[in-house]
């Protein structure tokens, strides 16, 4: 098996910055240009086709609202995420989507089997074989998904495919919560807390995200600062 | 012709398959790069690599499985092949697609699920769907490379403090997550707690009884068994 925490190596930084991460900025870059690019194209082959397209101003008022729910999102996303996943990770993760139900559950499960801790340089890699995983037998489960449509949903009982819709997701977000937990044991409450204040003030998601983030690191940074207590690192 | 119909003819699948080739792609590129560097430098065999594949496999399916289950309702409210275009390699989340439907179809003057939602309406949500999550993937393509000269600003070299940051922002994002299912309360406190304790048993199990293998399958027995406890308790 892979080397555990203890007596922990890392990558060296040459071959790390040469062969790895210079190849994926410049694949990263392009192909998340090309995937930017792509996204115009439904409009713009309805238009060539069917001759439809929206009027402007029905584009501009829908942006408007899309973009208050999105553009926050564009900003915390990224910056709350980059230190578990590294950047291959931020680049599969941004341009394919479902990152904190999907690819982030994946990067840490690929991580703790290699023993791995987030935010070194093998870490990274390791988050990168997880995420790249994730996206492309995700993207082949939902092609056969749309094939199939509703037929799937038949095969499952009610109750199965009602605890899937209800359930799976707080499944999720505890059992990735409880990895971490047992990680940095004593940032597990006050995390909860600094997030549920908000919540339970009626804060808008955009703000309780950052709140959550910032104030658990704070947290955190506090009782390393003057307590000396720190996850191991290896 | 009706706007349903059109939601299904070839040139959405085709939309859906041009993304989804440029996803897998880069995806698969990743794949082969990581896996090459941790051969090379990072004393990776074959087997060790195979066993991270395993793990990200066994964790996927259940999310993946969500997925297709709650895609339904974008397969019968739009059509099977929008599902395909958004959810291949789409950039949104599936759980907020409905929503940015609604907001094109009010730019519209429309409501969506309406009979009042006709061409006019899909063709706004087509073009505000899919533009307004353009700002991830150009965020990716411009951003990414600073990330890690912030995040190792911010950590000094200190290698203590940079786990620090990543185990406290990791609990910080998925904190927010679990308190916001709690706080709808029903069975989905139990899901959350139910999922937070078989994970970290399971995965301190896996230490206790030397068998890494385990912690392949923590994850994704975790969330299942959170799923299940939760079903037995909530309803």
């Amino acid at each position: 098996m892979s080397p555990g925490n203890e007596g922990f190596v890392d990558i060296a930084a040459e071959p790390f910055e040469k062969e790895y991460l210079d190849p994926v900025h410049r694949v990263g870059f392009w192909t998340s240009i090309a995937i930017s690019v792509a996204m115009f194209l439904p409009a713009l082959l309805l238009y060539l086709i069917y001759g439809a397209f929206a009027p402007w101003a029905a584009i501009l008022a829908g942006m408007g609202l899309a973009l208050t729910y999105a553009v926050p999102f564009f900003i915390i996303e990224p910056i709350s995420y980059y230190p578990v996943y590294g950047d291959a990770g931020n680049y599969m993760s941004m341009t394919t989507g479902n990152v904190s139900n999907l690819r982030l559950p994946c990067a840490a499960v690929a991580q703790a089997v290699a023993g791995v801790p987030e935010g070194t340089r093998k870490g990274a890699a390791i988050a990168a074989v997880g995420i790249a995983v994730s996206v492309i037998i995700g993207v082949a489960g939902v092609f056969l998904g749309s094939l199939a449509g509703g037929w799937i949903v038949t095969l499952f009982p009610k109750w199965l495919t009602d605890a899937f819709k209800i359930y799976l997701l707080p499944a999720v977000w505890g059992a990735v919560f409880g990895q971490f937990a047992l990680r940095g044991p004593v940032y597990a409450i006050p995390a909860v807390i600094i997030a549920g204040v908000p919540l339970l003030l009626g804060w808008k998601a955009y703000l309780v995200i950052p709140v959550a983030v910032f104030g658990t690191i704070l947290v955190a940074w506090a009782l390393y600062r003057w307590r000396n207590i720190a996850p191991r690192v290896g | 012709m009706d706007w349903k119909a059109i939601a299904n003819a070839p040139w959405i699948w085709f939309a859906g398959f041009v993304q989804a080739v440029i996803g897998v792609g880069q995806a698969w590129y990743f794949l082969r790069l990581a896996t090459r560097l941790l051969g090379k430098h990072g004393g990776y065999q074959r087997k060790d690599v195979w066993a991270i594949v395993r793990g990200a496999i066994i964790t996927a399916f259940g999310p993946i499985m969500a997925e297709i289950f709650v895609m339904m309702a974008l397969i019968i409210a739009i059509s099977p092949a929008y599902a395909w275009q958004r959810e291949g390699v789409g950039v949104g989340s599936v759980f907020t697609e409905l929503v940015q439907v609604s907001n094109a179809a009010v730019g519209a003057g429309q409501e969506f699920g309406s009979p009042s939602f006709n061409m006019v309406g899909f063709a706004t949500a087509m073009v505000v769907v899919n533009v307004s999550c353009i700002g991830w993937s150009l965020g990716a393509a411009f951003f990414t490379r600073y990330l890690a000269k912030a995040r190792d600003k911010i950590a000094r070299g200190d290698p203590r403090f940079l786990a620090v940051i990543s185990v406290a922002s990791t609990l910080g994002i998925f904190g927010y997550y679990a308190a916001n299912e709690m706080k709808k309360g029903g069975g989905r406190p139990t899901a959350v707690i139910a999922g937070a304790v078989l994970s970290a048993f399971l995965f301190k199990l896996a230490d206790w009884l030397k068998v890494p293998r385990l912690k392949e399958w923590a994850l994704g027995i975790a969330m299942f068994g959170g799923m299940y406890i939760a079903h037995l308790l909530g309803s």
